[in-house]
Order: C-alpha cells, then structure tokens, then sequence
C-alpha cells in the first residue's frame, strides 16, 4: 500500500516540523491565542440568524479580548458558512477542523447543516458549544464533548401549548413551515397534545415567503380555533397575523423564540392593535431591558451596520457562558479540560431570561423562556417558565 | 513553447485524472472530500453538457434528478437494506426513467419554453421530496450510513474518493466515445438545426429521448454516488441552485465540450471553496466571477483553449457567432 | 369562504402581474429574459428604504425617486453585462443574468443586511383594512391593483402610439432589420432594460409594505413572475397581467380548497400544465412576439 506510507512519512515530517515547541499543544492554542471557528448561516434566506448571533458572540469575545483576554490569550473567531445546507457544511466543519485547525467549534445555526457536520465534529473530537440549532439529536444522546446553549425546540413547543392550555384555549391548531427546523418541533409538539389529552383541530401549513395567508385565517375561523401553536418564522407570522386580522379573526396566537421580536412584528405589520392576543417566547429577557443598553451599545461599536435585534442576545449570552468556561478551564488549555469545565458550569448571563447550566447528564444547557407581547405600542413580559 | 503543441483534449485529460489520482497523498480530509465532491461534479457536468451543449436541449432537471438519484439510493439503502453495489446502480436507472418519461412531454418544447418547463417541474419534484413523509421523511432528511470498502481500504473517505474517481474516468471516456460515433453527429445535427437533421433522416425523437436518458443516467449516478459521500440526503440540497451552479459550469467550460465540462466542474468547485473568505460576500463574488468569465471568455474555457492551443481539436464545440440558434 | 378567496387571489395576482409587466417589457424588446428581474426589484425597494430611513427624505418623494435610480441600475447594467454580450448565444446570456442576479443578491445582503429579518416599510396610507363590496381588502393591495393596471394600460399606449415603443418592438422583430433602419438598437436595448428595471422599482415601493423585504424575495417572485407570463402567453403585456391575477387566484383556491400546503407549488404546476397542453398560453402566439 504504498499511498499509505508515503502518507505516513509525509505526516509525521509534518508534525515534527509543525509541533513548534517541546511539548506538543493543544490544536488550535498558542501562547498567546486561542482559535475557535463558527459553523454558520451566513448566505441564503436565514443569513439574518447567522450573522447577528455570530456578531453577538463576537462582540464578547472583543471585549474580553479588549480586557486582556483569557488567561493571557487572545481569542481569535473564524466563520465558515453553510449556506443552512449540509452540502456546504460538511466542507465548512472539514475546513475548520483539517485547514484551520480550530480547537473548538461555537456555532451552529441550521438543523440539518449542524446534523451533517456532526458525524466530522464527533470524530475529530473537537468540543463543540451550539448557539441556535434545536435538533435533538444534537445533544441527546449526550456527547460528552458537545454541549447546547439554547433551547431545545420540543421545550419550545411545549411551553407554547401549555401557554395556550393555562389561557383557556379550548380548540387549539398548529400552523406550520415546512423545513427542518419547523420538522424538528412538530412531532415533539403532537407529543405534547397528546400527553395534554388533546388533538390539533387543524393542522395548516404556510410556506416561509408568503405574500398572502387569508386562506389558512379562513380556515382557522371556520373551524372556530380559539387558540394556535405558532411554528413560523418571522414573515410568516407577520403575513399570518395580519390577514387574521384583515379578516377579523383574533384568536391567541402564541409563537416560539424566531418571533421573539414582537416589536419588529409590529412595525411591519403597521396597523395598531393586529397583535393584541398575540404572544412569542424568547430565550432572551426584552430587547429593552437596562442591563442591555450597554451591550447595544457595544454591537454598534464593532458592527456599525447591525440593528440591534434579539439574535445578537442569543450572541451575547452565549459568548458570556463561552467566556467563563475558558476560564475556568484554566492555562493548561485542553480540549477534554475545556469539556470537563463546562460540564458543570452554571451562569447568569445579561441576556438570557434564565441561568444557562449544564450537568455532566444533561448538556442541554438552557432551559428557560420568557414570554412577550406587544399590547399598546410597548413590549410586556406577560411570565416566564424554567423547566428542569 | 513545442509542449503546447502536445496539449490535446485527451492529453489534457490523461494529467487531470492522473493528478486526481494522487490526491489522496497529499491531501487532508477537507480536500479530499472537496476532490471527492469535484469528481461528483463532474459526471452531472458531462451529463448535463449532452443535453445543452451538445443536442441544444434546455432542460434544467439535472439538479433535481440530481436529488432525486440521490434519495433513491438512500431509500434502497436504508429501507430496503440493498447494499450500495446494487443501490447505486438501481438509483441511477431508476433516475434514468424518470428522465426518459420527463422528456416525453418536453420533446414538444424547446428553448425558453423547455427552460421554464423543466424548472418548474424541477421545483414540483421538489415540493414532493419535501412533503412526502413517508417516503422521503420530509424535510429532515434521510441519513445513509457510510460505504464499507472494508477489504479494499479502511478509511471510507479514500475508498469513496477511489470509486467516484473510477466511475468519473469511465464516464467520461463512454461520453468521449459516445460522441465520436454517429450517435454524437447526430446530437450536434439536431442541435443545429433540427429541420436540416430531419431531411437527412434523424428521427429527433429517438435521439432527443437518448440524451435525456443519458444525463439523467449520469446525474442518478452522481446522486448514488453523493448521498454517502454527504451522510445525509435532504431537499433543500437539490433546490435551483444546484443546477444553477451546474449550468454554470457547462457554460464557464464550453458548451460542446466535454472537456470543458471538466475543467468547469474543477475550476467551479474550486472557485465555491476559495470563496469561503469573502464571508457574507461570497454571492458577489460568485456572480462576478460568473459574469467576469462570460464578459472575457463568452465560449467558455474551451473556445480559450482553442485560440491558444494549436492542437486542441474539438469539432463538436458550439460556435459563439451564432445567428439566433432559438427555435 | 369563496369571495374571500377570490379576494385574495386577486390581490396576491395583482403583485404577481407587476413584477410579470417589467419581465415582459425586456423581452418584448431584446428577446431575452432577465433573470435578475427579481433583483432588481429587491435593490429599488432597498433604495427606497434607504431614502427614507438613512437620508431621511420625505416618505413619498423617496418612493417617487427610488423609479429613476432602479432605471440607473438597469441601464447600467445593460452596459456592463447586456452590451458586450449582445453576440453571444442565448445559454451564455441566461447564465449571464443569473450570475448578475447572484452578484446584486450579494451586494443587497452586504449593504442592507444586518437590519433585521426584514425590512418594513410603511403603507403610503393608513393600513386598516376596509370593505370593498364586503370583502376586507388591504389599502395597499388595492393601490397595487391599480398601479398593474395602470402600467399595463401605460405600456400599451407605449408600445402602439410613441416612437421610442416602436423601435423596441422592431429590434425585437429583428436587430440586423433595426440597423438597417437606422435605429441604434443598444440605445434602444439600454433604454428597455432600463425601463424594466424601472417598472420593478415600481413594483418594490408599492408591494414592499406587503411583502416585507428581504434581499432574497427576487427568486420567489420572479417564479411566479414566469407562471403569469407562460399563462398568459410570453410576451403579452396583456397577458402577464391578466396570467398574473390567474396565478394568484389559481394559488389562493388551491391553498384554501385543497390544502395549505399546496400554495406554493400551484405556480409550478400551472406552468407545467400550460406548457404541455398550450405553450402560447392565453394571449400569446408560440414563437412570435405581438402587442
């Protein structure tokens, strides 16, 4: 097999030659600086999720670098796109952990990207902290190296339901995308149905770019549904909302973290009132919180271009939690000692409603959600709910 | 300066496959799965310039036959427990009938209609992939296990690099071939025009539903070929920009030429992975480079070679000055 | 249910016919179709917005001036890409578009991205819905309806009573005729690209409070762009508008009737179904291009 030995001999001139000093470091750490990569949406219809949380995860790491850095390293953050297809985020994750040589990987926004980029993540044992994909199989069964720092979409779901069922809904229906992400949260939400001893009166479906959603507002009134479980992203639910509200029809519309904006949902919708029963979680506290301002304040610095949206939050918080398990993992940075710190690491970061911790069992890492309206021109946190 | 007069299509070719060929020395893993993926490409791009370049037919499908060669072999995979010797082989006839009943109803179209047409079938394949559950699983995909080159090699990445390799060199010496016998004339007659094929007795029928079969052949192989090679199998893959980014590369290389088609798929999947460092701009770059070759280069790659290279030969290239060639 | 589907069929029609008319007007004189016609809609909404939120012009002279510089962007375009092109054959100019499209979804992802999922921009008048003839209609939808209609009747007077609507038709007819004629056909083809692109403009500043945008709603209307033109017959001004309501009905009862989840792919199949049984579609006449 003389490939083989050719290879060889190839790679291991090339680790005495690029092993620089005596003792071999971890990949992706030097002296002075520490390599992490995101894996990301950042062209293609979602682009706006990518890049907003990535320019808030690297607001912080600006900051911290500002500050010093992290037990006297500086982080460097590297973004790969993947198109949210798996096509591109297989070379993407190849190229961060083979060309780049990253010692860790702080991304992961679209579900089948991140799910096709696991099998290289897993294999190559690269510690691995997801900032907005929901699959579950992401995490569970838990790897000891991968951790989740946003909610799982079945928790998402099933606090929408139990909302609606807590607000006296009685004939509740699902109105629905049709991808992956909208996929991942159906089957756990007919799960919650019928643990609630309930069944969706109607189950309708919108593309995620329509112009028109007066059909699925008919239908849902004449099947007279006083309550709707939400998976949509932002242009459907707005397109959504107002034709139910063209058509007069105001049932309790209760949304999942991608409608977390309601005030953006407002602005686009324009006519006053159409939101009025109208109620979106969000991992996030609001937009408008104090402890917040400073953080705007920051995104605008290092991102001129960016409108402050509840994306860069989901950035931020988990930047925050990034930040501390460095350093609590110490000097003598590796990738199993960073796994290990973040295995029982528990923090309150400014920008999420809950405290983000994790548990050598459980490495999904956050699991709280506030809840949001927009009543009189002003957003209004009508609760929270922490599951366990 | 005399080496140029040795550069001929096959030459040309021999050094790219033999330089594929030795890839996997020095390569690492995110280069050799971009080589495997070029190899991919370059049996759709073969197959897709049959259609376009050669016989002058219109038909975007071969993104979505793409998919849907691709699907196949991960149902006969997963649900039917085939083993990929038989799945592959079976996906990719399976892709090839539907690309024969396809092009029964567009034989009656061309140019701009036939465009239009096939896209739109495209995207209602599309719809289907995504919303029967059943058999596709709907938009999550369905995930293939790796292939088991076990008593060959045992890393699945140089065994599937050496077998995309072998089906491509094959390929694309059966296209060579295939176009060297009447069965190439008569492409290229019906390409320019079809009243004049008629008269010296071409039956349009009989040779339109060949290069339909043929690429759609070629592209339910490559499909069989890129669901292990990817791990998952998901609609959104095979939506219009897969055969944007593969017309691409038919044109960038030349249309009528197949190695051109090669060159196009190379310098295409090359181009998408050095772009990776424009970041959020990569579509600009994408488009410009797109346009930028066809301002400077409008007959692709190979009309270039041509003007520069004495030897190259390739007598069933489409010409650029061409009065208007739309029926 | 009925008449509010019907409603809404119209009214989504209505969108479709707009941006179906710029198409139509490009092809009508250069026989070629733009693919980046989606684009070009999406940057003159973009220029409108930036009007209005980043120089803080007023919001109706923003709207107002977002025409002339979406008629900018499509000459120049047709200087850069169109002009040097005008002798290569049609598979190279298809790819040509394409790759403009790509290039100007890029440069609206950079310039306008960042902003947030999309950008709103606000009705020309108060957005409460009213009643016309008992169904609740959307103000803008109703000026959108207008503006196709008034485009469509505007384009026929063009086409058949003014010098410059001549000469596009004739370089359409035959370009080596035109020279013949004296004509100086790329003036002629700039001044057509530009009035597509203008027409899109248009289309954006009417639609954009409707239709929310995003630097990637180009590709989804211009689909649909392409069933109101099949449907209706290529190049029929007519048609585009009378294909486009068709579209959007054929959407709306489809979706309502049938299933939600057929919506989106009612365009597709209507193409493929005209192509099949009548390539000329409704107005039209297969392979010649008419008023």
């Amino acid at each position: 097999m003389k490939s083989f030995n050719v290879k060889s001999a190839v790679l291991t001139i090339g680790l005495l030659i690029g092993s620089g000093g005596p003792c071999a470091a971890e990949i992706g750490v030097t002296d002075t600086e520490i390599l992490i990569g995101a894996l990301g949406v950042l062209t293609g219809p979602l682009y706006n999720n990518g890049k907003t949380i990535y320019d808030g995860v690297e607001t912080v790491y600006n900051e911290v670098n500002a500050a010093g850095g992290i037990n006297g390293r500086k982080i460097r953050y590297v973004r790969e796109d993947d198109a949210c297809k798996p096509e591109q985020a297989v070379p993407a994750v190849k190229k961060l952990i083979f060309e780049h040589k990253v010692f860790m990987i702080h991304g992961g926004g679209c579900s089948n990207a991140s799910l096709a980029a696991m099998p290289d993540i897993v294999k190559a044992r690269v510690p691995w902290v997801i900032t907005a994909s929901t699959a579950p199989q992401l995490t569970d069964p838990v790897n000891p190296l991968i951790f989740s720092t946003m909610l799982a979409g079945w928790m998402e779901t099933a606090g929408q339901l139990q909302r609606l069922i807590d607000t006296g809904a009685k004939k509740i229906a699902i109105v629905r995308q049709r991808d992956a992400w909208a996929e991942s949260r159906y089957k756990p939400l007919l799960e919650s149905f019928a643990k609630a001893g309930l069944k969706p009166v109607l189950d309708e479906e919108i593309s995620a770019d329509p112009s028109d959603a007066t059909g699925v507002a008919l239908k849902l009134k004449a099947a007279g549904v006083d309550g709707v479980v939400a998976v949509l992203f932002p242009k459907a639910a707005t397109v959504m909302m107002r034709d139910m509200y063209k058509i007069g029809y105001k049932p309790l519309v209760v949304g999942g973290s991608a409608i977390g904006d309601v005030k953006a949902m407002d602005e686009a919708i324009g006519i006053r009132g159409a939101l009025d029963n109208f109620q979106a979680l969000s991992p996030t506290k609001a937009a408008t919180d104090p402890t917040m301002v400073q953080w705007k304040d920051k995104v605008k610095k290092y991102y001129p271009r960016d409108e402050f949206q509840t994306w860069h939050m989901f950035g931020i918080a988990s930047g925050q939690f990034m930040v501390e398990g460095l350093k609590r993992a110490g000097r003598d940075l590796t990738r199993d000692g960073l796994a290990k710190a973040l295995s029982g690491l528990s923090i309150n970061s400014d920008a999420y409603a809950g405290p983000i911790s994790c548990t050598t069992q459980n490495h999904q890492c956050y699991r709280s959600m506030a809840w949001f309206s927009f009543i009189n021109g002003n957003i209004k946190e009508m609760g929270q709910t922490h599951l366990k | 300066m005399t080496i140029i007069k040795f550069i001929t299509p096959r030459s040309l070719g021999l050094v790219v496959f033999g330089v594929l060929a030795v890839l996997p020395a020095f390569a690492n893993n995110y280069w050799l799965f971009v080589g495997n993926l070029t190899l991919v490409y370059i049996v759709l791009t073969v197959g897709l310039n049959l259609l376009i370049g050669y016989s002058g037919l219109l038909a975007f499908m071969n993104g979505i036959l793409f998919g849907v060669g691709a699907y196949a072999t991960a149902i006969f995979r997963v649900d039917f427990s085939l083993s990929y010797g038989l799945a592959i082989p079976l996906a990719a006839v399976f892709t090839m009938v539907i690309g024969v009943i396809v092009a029964l109803p567009a034989l009656r179209l061309s140019g701009l209609y036939l465009a239009l047409a096939t896209v739109a079938f495209a995207q209602f394949i599309l719809w289907v992939l995504l919303h029967w559950d059943q058999v596709t699983r709907g938009p999550s995909g369905i995930q293939v296990p790796p292939v088991n080159y076990a008593p060959l090699t045992d890393t699945f990445e140089n065994g599937h690099y050496y077998l995309t390799l072998v089906v491509a060199f094959i390929i694309v010496w059966l296209t060579v071939n295939l176009l060297r016998s009447h069965y190439g004339r008569a492409f290229v007659a019906v390409r320019e025009s079809e009243v004049a094929a008629e008269s010296i007795g071409i039956d349009l029928t009989r040779y339109k539903t060949l290069a339909y079969a043929v690429s759609a052949l070629y592209a339910g192989l490559a499909g069989g070929l890129f669901a292990p090679l990817l791990g998952i199998v998901v609609p959104e893959s095979f939506d219009l920009s897969q055969v944007i980014v593969q017309f691409a590369m038919v044109t960038v290389g030349g249309l009528g030429s197949i190695a051109g088609s090669v060159i196009g798929a190379i310098g295409l999947v090359w181009l998408q992975e050095s772009l990776r460092a424009f970041k959020e701009l990569q579509e600009v770059a994408f488009g410009g480079m797109i346009l930028l070759t066809i301002l400077f280069f409008p007959g692709g790659v190979s009309a270039m070679l041509k003007k520069w290279l004495p030897s190259w030969r390739e007598p069933l290239r489409r010409r650029l000055l061409d009065h208007h060639e739309h029926d | 249910m009925l008449p509010y589907l019907l409603t809404s069929g119209l009214t989504s029609g209505a969108l479709y016919a707009l941006v179906a008319i710029g198409l139509v007007v490009v092809y009508r004189s250069t026989g070629h179709i733009n693919f980046a016609h989606g684009e070009f809609f999406m940057i003159g909404g973009f220029f409108a917005y930036s009007m209005i939120t980043m120089l803080g012009f007023p919001y109706l002279l923003s709207l107002v001036l977002a025409v002339p510089l979406s008629f900018c962007l499509g000459a120049v375009c047709d200087r850069a890409v169109f002009r040097p092109l005008m002798k290569a054959p049609g598979t190279t100019i298809v790819l040509a578009t394409v790759g403009l499209s790509y290039l100007l979804k890029g440069v609206g992802r950079y310039v306008w991205g960042g902003k947030g999922e999309y950008i709103s921009i606000k009705s020309i008048v108060d957005p409460a819905p009213f009643l016309v003839w008992g169904m609740p209609v959307l103000p803008q939808q109703l000026i959108v309806f207008g503006a196709a209609m008034l485009c469509m009747l505007g384009f026929f007077a063009f086409f058949r009573w003014t010098i410059a609507g001549k000469m596009m038709q004739a370089t359409a007819e035959s370009a080596f005729a035109s020279y013949l004629a004296g004509i100086r056909v790329e003036r002629v083809y700039t001044l057509t690209w530009g009035v597509g692109a203008a027409v899109a403009g248009v289309a954006a500043v009417l639609m954009a409070p409707l239709t929310l945008l995003t630097p990637d709603i180009g590709s989804g209307l211009l689909i649909k762009a392409f069933a109101a033109t099949i449907l209706g017959g290529l190049g029929s001004m007519s048609g585009a508008l009378v294909g486009g309501l068709l579209v959007g009905l054929c959407e709306s009862l489809i979706g309502g009737y049938i299933d939600s989840s057929l919506q989106e792919v009612a365009a597709f199949i209507i193409i493929m179904i005209v192509l099949v049984f009548r390539p000329s579609g409704l107005f039209g006449a297969y392979g010649v291009r008419r008023a």
